[in-house]
């Protein structure tokens, strides 16, 4: 693959560390020494001579000063070239090819989930009012997902008011819409058209229609007090909502043209070059 | 040093040696000595990986009669208490003799040359650590004969490779086959830290003039994070061993459950030590990923300081999770959570270092020789080993599959799929630097596809009767269980496995015979290993090397288009 | 492309190009796996307190050896005052100094002798007795095998001092010594405050 010359012929010589026997004998010494108590103490005691003799060498043979042979060598100049002398670059596509030159940023869908999960609380309560005569029923519902031992509970107690279940309902709501809202902003790009009707409406169907499939199976005490009509049109509100804040964001132009490392801001040899920014390059 | 004349194109002054070497080869009692007392980091670093080699073929046989014992139901190929002490012996060969030498071979051999250095910084004790590691495991296979246990005359090990408590106890396992567990780690594990130490101040302080931190070639980086995780796991194993004998031979009461001592105190010791362990072996893979990818794919390695941060951050996470290891034992569900979302961190910035990977290749021109198949499997396996890692994470999901074939099939999938893999495309890759021989390239691409089959084979249908309940370090089972066909094609596996390392054993000794002459360059690389001849003269380097980027073979290569423009 | 003439030791290199001191780097990794050793054991000790079944237990037997603490960390002062006697080229002041070192660390297991003497003829307390006892001679053993290993490390030294062989050019092998010795009074700080103070 390359090939190397040689030229500039002289001499010189070099100093190595001398070859010694005391680390392997200290060694044998203290393997000895610990062989011994699994077989004979007699064999430890061995162990312990040699492990004398090779501390003591060893030392004579770092002090005062190391030992050291002199290899006396004959040396040239190395000459090093690749066969492959041509440098390729990596010559990016038009922009737009891929992926869409603007979009939204990330942190809209942040907004977003911030703005969809508020919006979300009304028809929850609204069916806690309707259906069990309590706002406080879908809260301890989810609530209780997060509280290990709430398995076997009566719908009056799930109707009644409890402190824990409000704050592990608003810790675990919260901490979902935006994550949500955050895959949500990571996805934008995606689907750049519609964004309300992808991301509002056929997002929660899909992702009911998934919890409506497998909650049976994940927990089925919580699947019985689901009301899945009513789950739906609680998360067509989040997406609804969310996706109407996304698309009152600006938009900012995409860079993902541009190699990770350097959006990153990491310095990386071969990635970017100093005259022609937008441009990645590779190396043949 | 040599002075340089005025430096030609790519040139290095006085660097190459062309001595006449009349001297006769010595005798074989003359050779033997020079290799039993020399301290050079070279001939150190061949002894490791042939040591580990060795090993690797002992601990692969143990592995083939388990195989053989599981094929069938209701087998009695091996007695039962044989069985113990080879499932016993197969685990620590595997992670103490085989795993741990290869890597500290690898480091050895090559961070010196890579950093333009003449030898280790403390080229004793890289002496003194090889002969530990050594004698220790010699001392552990002589229990084989000198082991006193329950059974008479030759006993080895037959508590596990983690010889939980109260097991060792004295009243459980009489003899000294225990002790011979326990001694001979600690004599290898006193070599272990020795050359963790040197490694580490062979990095720091015997870098070449230039070679800045941020400089230093990947490969280099990770083995200083690979010798920092010894540096913190392998000293709480020692502790806990010692804790063991004190138990065993002074009576003492650490893990004497009657006397008020504890057993989970053993596990909690071994674990803290036994999770970095898998890091302390991975890692040596991914610095091998990180070398071989860039110059098959010929592009420079993507992210480099994030490669650095992410290895950093997998060695600092992976000291706080060893008790997902113990899900079952019954901890708080504080406790259960804490592991099970520790543990999930890990995947950040292993993912990081996946994500590199992928992006280096991306775009590049790659080439697929050997090291590079061995490479893509690598990342391909690693990722599913990963996979199956972040379940087995889950804490009620470990409740199920706790101590099952699954988990077995899991870290197979680690040690096997993604490090032995890693390793053995390492040794591909840097086999012409150390004999000056390339390997056959026929063979080689033989043996890597055996093994691909025979790995998928063995590893991938083992997760199924672990899913269906099969414990593991079972010794046999009933017929009818749905357990029968999957052991078979596992077994089956296991020796397509076995042809496949015999394979690459036989191409490495035959192609230092018999191979092409390599060439001081033959993968058109860029660190400065390969700006030595093959094999290396003892010296390394005549004259000092001066680097003014991370690739400083580029640089001579390319004089019009260096790398440190760009830094 | 290559036969474009550009020398390659034309960039800029710092000027100086130094590396940290090889010994220092090592004793530094030394002492951090030797820290991770008394980590488990100072984990061991302060989990089993109080797991005893049966006694002694600290409360009754142990003595704060206030008297042997204060030789063994000043013994930290004395060698310090001895490596910046030696970097300045004062032999004789050197080997005073660091004789002295070693008459405070002697002290020290002269001190730990007599307490475990004590603790085994007077209250009968074996590291067989209880779990107690087991850790404590474990914890305070390891440290004291350390500090025998210090001592007889310091003691070469000073038989090359006398000896007359030691030099100014020797400070920074001195210092790297002397850095394993003020470990070890560290890690004495750890173990009192654990065994002494909290565990009593
Ligand atoms: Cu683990």
């Amino acid at each position: 693959m390359s090939e190397q010359e040689n030229h500039g012929h002289h001499s010189d010589s070099i100093h190595l560390p001398a070859p010694t026997t005391w680390p392997v004998v200290l060694a044998f010494g203290l393997a000895l020494i610990f062989l011994g108590i699994v077989t004979n103490p007699a064999i430890s005691i061995l162990g312990g001579v040699l492990t004398v003799f090779g501390t003591v060498g060893w030392f004579r043979d770092v002090l005062p000063h190391e030992r050291h042979v002199d290899v006396e060598v004959e040396v040239m100049d190395l000459n090093i070239r690749s066969t492959r002398e041509r440098v390729a670059r990596m010559e990016l596509d038009k922009p737009g090819r891929y992926a869409p030159t603007e979009t939204y940023p990330i942190v809209s869908g942040i907004k977003g989930g911030i703005a969809g999960g508020f919006a979300m609380i009304i028809p929850a309560m609204i069916y806690g009012l309707i259906a069990q005569h309590s706002i406080w029923y879908p809260i301890n519902l989810m609530g209780g997902a997060g509280i290990a031992n709430w398995t076997d509970t009566s719908t009056a107690n799930i109707a009644a008011f409890h402190w824990q279940g409000l704050i592990a309902a608003s810790v675990i709501h919260a901490i979902t819409c935006l994550l949500v809202g955050l895959l949500y902003g990571a996805m934008l790009p995606m689907l750049p058209r519609h964004p309300i009707v992808l991301g509002g409406i056929l997002a929660p169907v899909l992702w009911t229609g998934l919890l409506h499939a497998v909650m049976n199976i994940v927990n089925p005490v919580f699947d019985q007090r689901i009301q899945w009509g009513w789950f739906l049109i609680s998360q067509v509100t989040f997406g609804l909502v969310a996706g109407w804040v996304v698309a009152h964001q600006s938009r900012i132009s995409a860079n993902r043209n541009l190699p990770l490392a350097v959006r990153m801001g990491i310095e990386s040899p071969g990635l970017m070059q100093h005259d022609h920014d937008e441009k990645s390059e590779d190396r043949h | 040093m040599a002075d340089s004349a005025l430096p030609a194109p790519g040139t290095i002054g006085g660097a190459i040696d062309v001595t006449p070497h009349h001297k006769a080869p010595g005798t074989f009692l003359e050779t033997l000595h020079s290799w039993v007392v020399t301290v050079d980091h070279k001939k150190l670093g061949i002894m490791y990986v042939l040591y580990a080699l060795v090993f690797l073929l002992v601990g692969g046989v143990e592995a083939l009669c388990i195989r053989i014992q599981l094929g069938r139901p209701e087998n009695h190929f091996l007695s039962p208490e044989v069985y113990n002490r080879f499932f016993t012996m197969h685990g620590t060969t595997m992670v103490f003799l085989m795993g741990m030498p290869m890597l500290v071979g690898f480091m050895n051999y090559l961070v010196p040359l890579m950093i333009g250095a003449r030898d280790m910084a403390f080229p004793r004790l890289n002496a003194f650590s090889f002969w530990m590691t050594a004698f220790g495991g010699l001392m552990l296979y002589y229990s084989f004969i000198g082991g006193s246990g329950l059974y008479a005359a030759g006993n080895a090990p037959d508590v596990g490779w983690f010889a939980y408590a109260p097991l060792t106890a004295r009243a459980f396992s009489p003899g000294h086959s225990t002790d011979y567990w326990t001694v001979s780690l600690l004599v290898s594990g006193v070599g272990t830290i020795g050359a963790a130490v040197n490694v580490i101040a062979t990095v720091f302080c015997m870098r070449c003039k230039g070679m800045t931190m941020m400089r230093l070639p990947l490969f280099a980086w990770l083995s200083v994070v690979t010798s920092a995780l010894i540096l913190m796991a392998i000293p709480p194993l020692t502790a806990a061993q010692v804790m063991l004998m004190i138990d065993r031979y002074l009576g003492g009461h650490f893990f004497d459950t009657l006397a008020g001592g504890s057993a989970l105190m053993w596990m909690h010791f071994f674990w803290i030590f036994g999770h970095p362990e898998v890091y302390i072996l991975v890692m040596p893979a991914f610095a091998v990923a990180n070398e071989v990818i860039p110059v098959f794919s010929r592009k420079p390695i993507f992210g480099y300081p994030a490669m650095v941060a992410a290895s950093v951050g997998i060695a600092f996470v992976s000291l706080g999770v060893w008790a997902h290891h113990m899900f079952t034992v019954g901890m708080t569900s504080v406790g259960n959570a804490f592991f099970a979302l520790s543990t999930m961190i890990v995947g950040i910035p292993t993912g990081i270092k996946i994500f590199n990977w992928l992006a280096t290749m991306w775009g590049g021109k790659i080439r697929f020789a050997t090291p590079m198949l061995y490479m893509t499997a690598f990342l391909f396996q690693f990722l599913m080993a990963g996979l199956t890692g972040i379940m087995l994470s889950v804490a009620p999901w470990n409740w199920q599959l706790h101590n099952s074939y699954f988990v077995v099939a899991h870290f197979h999938y680690v040690l096997v799929g993604a490090i032995l893999f890693a390793l053995m495309g390492g040794i591909c890759y840097w086999y012409p630097k150390v004999t000056g021989r390339m390997l056959d390239e026929k063979l080689g691409k033989w043996g890597f596809w055996l093994l691909v089959i025979g790995f998928h084979m063995t590893f991938d249908f083992m997760h199924i009767p672990g899913l269906l309940g099969m414990p593991r370090q079972i010794y046999t089972y009933e017929a009818g269980r749905g357990w029968d066909t999957w052991n078979l094609i596992v077994s089956i596996g296991a020796f397509v496995q076995a042809a496949a390392v015999l394979l690459f054993a036989y191409n490495l000794l035959v192609s230092y015979f018999r191979g092409e002459v390599a060439g001081n360059d033959p993968w058109d690389a860029w660190t400065l290993e390969w700006a030595t001849s093959s094999p290396p003269p003892e010296y390394n380097f005549v004259a000092d090397p001066v680097v003014t980027s991370r690739r400083p073979l580029w640089d001579m290569k390319h004089p019009e288009d260096p790398d440190w423009k760009y830094e | 492309m290559s036969a474009i003439p550009i020398p390659v030791h034309q960039v800029d290199q710092p000027a100086e190009w130094t590396q940290p001191y090889k010994g220092r780097v090592g004793m530094y990794c030394l002492i951090a796996a030797e820290s991770a050793i008394f980590a488990i054991f100072v984990v061991a000790y302060v989990f089993y307190l109080g797991k005893s079944m049966y006694g002694p237990t600290p409360g009754q037997v142990l003595e704060v050896p206030i008297f042997n603490t204060i030789c063994l960390l000043s013994s930290s002062i004395t060698i310090w005052l001895a490596e910046h006697a030696l970097e300045h080229n004062r032999i004789k002041r050197f080997g005073a100094f660091w004789a002295v070192t070693i008459v405070l660390g002697s002290i020290f297991m002269i001190g730990t002798g007599m307490e475990w003497n004590k603790l085994i003829y007077h209250d009968g307390l074996t590291i067989t007795t209880n779990v107690f006892g087991t850790t404590y001679y474990s914890l305070v053993g390891l440290h004291a095998s350390h500090v025998i290993v210090g001592l007889l490390m310091l003691l070469a030294v000073l038989v090359f001092t006398l000896m007359g062989h030691m030099k100014e050019e020797h400070a920074e092998r001195v210092k790297t010594l002397a850095l394993y010795w003020h470990f070890v009074d560290a890690i004495w700080v750890v173990v009192f405050t654990v065994v002494y103070v909290i565990g009593r």
